[in-house]
């Protein structure tokens, strides 16, 4: 990615003269959305990070009381803590993955000339089009080993998808796979439609087998975007609320943003949930950050 | 692909078109549950087997547009017959239309829970678009000092669980009287929607030739001028792609309207599940607010499908 | 862009400051979605006949309800006047300013004397015996059951019932016979199950369950005056009780995991479960046939006794109130008034709302409008009620911690489970000096 600047204006042309400087326009571009992404985010960023070092109760009002660290010390010393940890981490790597062997998958298939591609494409990404709440909803429904129609059209009696412990998250996933895998083809598919035709030619005339072509070729050229695909969808997965919340009760998919929402909205522990936001946020900005850096170097090559 | 057909090529494009058809078909199959749900009578919404022939019928509609009560004494035959189409699918339901202490008919919450998302959803997406295109040509054409920081702030913005903004998001936004009103939201979800929109659009940006605006300069264009006259038109297809991934996203929002907006802003998506809450859920209704609900958007981005194509290929074009 | 975004902000503020003067003649009262609150909302249309004043019932899903009232709440939003606010908010949202002090309104108006006094005392009054009021009883509700009629009347199956338990079988008067019915009608092979109970540990479902066992096998939650809890949330009585829940969750349809009101409802209506708990107020669409195709061999029982023949049922039920920050709490306090006279209280309970009604409830119509209106006003006299301390979600949020493994995976014990319970709320009363 090259990052040198443009020429600048010579400062005597006419077209200087008339419009505004360079640097003018680059600030008048950047610093409005810095500015409006600082109000909205980094001002209620501080605001948190206040409470997550008091005992302060929303619901009451009462005065908060200074606490210090307590609240970090107290969360990170809770076994149920931990477990919303490994759950999460677990969902997240199980989701991610998912997402991008399926939505990987499905745009090699479609990167060829294929009738109706459009429509098909925008056919794929209904299932993103729709709220995760509904999603939950009905996805719970689908599942039911009573009434739903998954055991139904695989013969699989009374399996329970979100009732056994040991299944509930996978079936969370595999929820979180339909719907995002387009989101992830997508992406690819730009990526893959972009590799010059020439590099497939070369490697056709050099007896390059399949495997070779992929890893060597596609795979690399695909990287940069699909990464993107991943950081993106890394970040939201940390998030996930809604769906893991309406699926299953059981605590094997309890992810940390239900334990997030029960201690912020349900049990009025701000002080206490903000600590808990803010060692989430830690997380997630470090697998970012290495995420971007990745992506930065693959860029480069 | 490539031009060389060999038979065994052939046969794998086949396999390949048949996987896809196959695939779609599979993720596909909740979404025509959900859509043909939301045209059965209530009693065929759980049967199993699944009920797949079904007469059609606009209940869930009348159902979801308008506010009911459980029926405690089956309407007289006079009162039946009196009645318009939609209020007569209500009663067969067993409920009945609730009327104003004026006799007027009461709507449910839907219709304009669903122009308030229009709104939102559009005004949002416009303001993220537009500001997100600026700030993505800022980053891409000049020099700017802690470039990777900035942009790495850019993207933090959107790993911040929710819940940690709710809070003072909510008292600032008492503070200033933004809740419960539409530019409330607006803000919000455009400050949500920004970080995407300057990552996608600058990734787009970056592939537009600079030769062609420098051709411009030349030519005696301000840099205004060639920014709106030379790169946005080429940038087109990749705003179109943006756009639809924001409005996606502000038209589905769930968290921040529920705790921000009430009766005067708030959106359709936490009412849809709302319908949940009776004693039994009636899911043909949830089906059809859904179903209505996910119009707009499958609208939007078929009409946007080719500059999507385009749009996405465009952007990851290397040097 | 930012010129853009500062309009935006003056001109909402604007908006925002001209919507709320123009509000005087209209009320909004906010409650949870369900058929209770479309029967409130026709009932409040009398009082826009009446009154001229537009009431209007705004409704949120249940499992946002409380989230949604206390952000407003927090706030100190004005957007509603009045809350038909859950039993056990009355400590939060008292302690925290959010309800107007009633006291003197229930004593002008004899809401005493007019009201159940079990309403009374779940409803309105906090902290317990201190003769202070928060709110007005609205609809009454506790845990009941329902069953199905047919099964239980076929007269093959009741002759087998009495050659393996030695009884007759008719709706459970004990849990001891409640356990044999179950475990008789659970057969999995025909998609038939013995009974559909509470699971879902996300608020107070599982709670409002366990407690409907512990509170009949002569259990406590512990001292509410004294907020002593070990030895008594963790007493035998309460480990034999939730033993026995584990016992009928054996009997629940598959994947019984995730199960509130909706679900227990759909056990019934969907022909999988022979009895099925629930809330009265969720019964009405039971008798509906359009919605219950089992309507006419549906019938309903109270919690039966435990083993003591101690006999109680876990409360539901909502109290209204009115809101602090309302702007228009001279016109609530009138709508209160027209709210609690006899007549209202009549058609409210016609219209299918549970009134607490002294007169209402004792009356010969009343409990015959309903096969559960009896069951519902004999299960009134014996209800109790989690805690209701400003506390009382991290009081839930330990409870569903430490019982739902036990009763869906069956990890541990009983006993170890409301051990580390005791110990979980001891802390926490501690916590909050109590």
């Amino acid at each position: 990615m090259a990052t040198t600047t443009m020429t600048t204006l010579d400062p005597q042309s006419r077209a200087a003269r008339r419009g505004m400087s360079d640097i003018a326009i680059r600030n008048l571009f950047i610093i409005p959305t810095i500015l409006f992404l600082i109000v909205f985010n980094i001002f209620p960023l501080l605001y948190s990070l206040g409470y997550s070092f008091t005992d302060f109760r929303a619901s009451t009002n009462a005065p908060a009381n200074f606490v210090g660290l307590q609240n970090y010390r107290e969360l990170l010393a809770d076994p149920y803590i931990w477990n919303n940890f490994t759950v999460t981490a677990k969902y997240v790597i199980v989701s991610v993955a998912g997402q991008v062997f399926v939505g990987f998958g499905v745009a090699m298939l479609l990167n060829r000339s294929i009738p109706f591609k459009g429509l098909i494409t925008t056919l794929l990404l209904l299932p993103m089009m729709l709220s995760m709440a509904v999603v939950g909803l009905f996805w719970k429904l689908l599942y039911d080993p009573s009434w739903g129609v998954i055991n139904y059209l695989l013969g699989l009696g009374d399996f329970e998808w979100l009732g056994d412990p040991d299944v509930a998250l996978y079936a969370v996933a595999i929820t979180d796979i339909w719907m995002w895998s387009p989101f992830v083809m997508l992406l690819s598919l730009a990526g893959l439609s972009a590799v010059p035709k020439h590099l497939y030619e070369a490697a056709a005339i050099d007896r390059a087998g399949p495997i070779y072509t992929f890893f060597r070729i596609t795979l690399p050229l695909v990287l940069p975007i699909l990464m993107i695909a991943i950081i993106f969808r890394t970040m939201e997965a940390f998030k996930t609320f809604d769906l893991a919340y309406i699926l299953s009760t059981q605590p094997t998919t309890e992810v940390i943003s239900i334990r997030l929402y029960k201690m912020a909205f349900q049990e009025w522990q701000t002080g206490r949930s903000c600590a808990l936001a803010y060692i989430v946020l830690i997380m997630v900005l470090g697998v970012t950050n290495i995420y971007v850096k990745y992506l930065n170097k693959v860029k480069e090559r | 692909m490539a031009a060389i057909r060999t038979p065994v090529q052939v046969a794998l494009n086949r396999t390949a078109i048949a996987a896809v058809l196959v695939i779609t078909l599979i993720f596909l199959a909740p979404i025509y549950w959900i859509a043909s749900t939301a045209f059965k009578p209530r009693n065929l919404a759980t049967t199993i087997p699944p009920t797949v022939i079904f007469e059609p019928e606009l209940s869930p509609f009348a159902k979801l547009f308008t506010k009911r009560s459980q029926l405690r004494e089956a309407p007289t035959p006079e009162e039946y017959a009196a009645a318009p189409w939609w209020e007569r699918l209500v009663f067969d339901g067993g409920e009945k239309v609730v009327r104003s202490g004026r006799g007027e008919i009461q709507l449910s919450a839907y219709p304009n829970r669903f122009l308030n998302s229009l709104i939102v959803a559009i005004t949002s997406t416009v303001l993220a678009v537009g500001m997100g295109t600026f700030t993505a040509y800022g980053f891409s054409r000049f020099k700017v000092k802690g470039e990777q920081d900035l942009l790495f702030f850019i993207l933090s913005t959107r790993m911040l669980p929710p819940v940690v903004v709710a809070i003072p998001m909510f008292l600032m936004y008492r503070a200033v009287g933004l809740n419960d009103t539409h530019w409330g939201l607006i803000l919000l979800y455009t400050a949500f929607n920004l970080s995407f929109s300057v990552w996608l659009m600058k990734g787009f940006i970056d592939e537009i030739p600079r030769e062609y605006e420098e051709a411009a300069l030349v030519d005696g264009y301000t840099r205004m001028e060639a920014f709106f006259k030379i790169v946005l038109p080429e940038a087109a297809t990749g705003i179109a792609a943006t756009a639809v991934f924001c409005f996606i996203t502000a038209w589905n929002e769930y968290a921040f309207a529920l705790i921000m907006t009430n009766r005067r802003a708030q959106t359709a998506p936490p009412f849809i599940p709302s319908q949940v809450g009776s004693g039994l859920p009636d899911w043909t209704v949830i089906a059809a607010g859904t179903f209505l609900f996910l119009l707009p958007v499958a609208i939007f981005t078929f009409l946007l499908r080719n500059h999507l194509l385009r749009g996405m290929s465009f952007g990851a074009i290397r040097k | 862009m930012l010129r853009k975004s500062l309009t935006a902000l003056a001109a909402s503020a604007v908006f925002a400051l001209s919507a709320g003067a123009a509000a005087a003649q209209e009320l909004t009262i906010f409650w949870a979605e369900w058929d209770p609150a479309n029967y409130l909302q026709e009932l409040v249309n009398e009082y826009e006949k009446e009154t001229g004043v537009k009431v209007t019932v705004e409704t949120t899903p249940w499992s946002d309800f409380q989230t949604k009232a206390f952000a407003e709440f927090n706030a100190k939003g004005s957007a509603y006047d009045l809350v038909v606010g859950d039993s056990q908010w009355l400590g939060a949202a008292s302690e925290g300013g959010h309800y107007v002090d009633l006291t003197d309104f229930v004593k002008k108006n004899n809401v005493l004397e007019k009201m159940a006094p079990a309403t009374v005392k779940f409803y309105s009054e906090y902290p317990g015996n201190s003769g202070k009021y928060w709110s007005i009883p609205a609809e009454g509700d506790a845990v009941g059951w329902s069953y199905r009629k047919d099964w239980f009347e076929d007269p093959k199956e009741m002759e087998a019932f009495k050659a393996k338990y030695g009884y007759d079988l008719a709706p459970p008067k004990t849990w001891k016979e409640l356990l044999d019915i179950a475990e008789f009608f659970n057969r999995p092979d025909q998609k038939r199950y013995g009974v559909a109970i509470y699971t879902q540990n996300q608020y107070d479902g599982l709670a409002m369950g366990v407690e409907n066992a512990i509170f009949s096998y002569g259990g406590e939650l512990g001292d509410y005056s004294t907020y002593k809890v070990d030895g008594i949330i963790n007493s035998e009585k309460n480990v034999t009780a939730l033993e026995a829940y584990r016992k009928l969750f054996a009997y629940t349809p598959p994947g019984w995991t995730n199960a509130f009101f909706a679900e227990n409802n759909q056990a019934i209506t969907e022909g999988l479960a022979a009895m099925s708990m629930n809330y009265f107020a969720f019964f009405p669409s039971l008798l509906n046939e359009s919605t219950n195709p089992h309507a006419k061999n549906t019938g309903f029982f109270p919690n039966p006794a435990g083993p003591d023949g101690d006999q109680f049922a876990a409360l539901g039920g909502q109290g209204i109130s009115i809101v602090s920050y309302s702007e228009n709490q001279e016109e609530a306090f009138k709508f209160l008034e027209w709210f609690i006279r006899d007549d209202v209280q009549q058609k409210w309970a016609d219209l299918g709302g549970y009134t607490c009604s002294a007169a209402v409830l004792q009356s010969e119509k009343f409990q015959n409008a309903t096969p559960y209106n009896k069951a519902f006003y004999e299960t009134m006299f014996k209800v109790k009620d989690f805690w209701a301390v400003p506390e009382y979600a991290e009081l839930l949020q330990q409870l569903n911690q430490r019982i739902y493994p036990y009763v869906v995976n069956g990890e541990g014990s009983a006993k170890e489970a409301l051990d580390s319970l005791a110990a979980d709320w001891k802390a926490t009363f501690q916590k909050y000096g109590r």
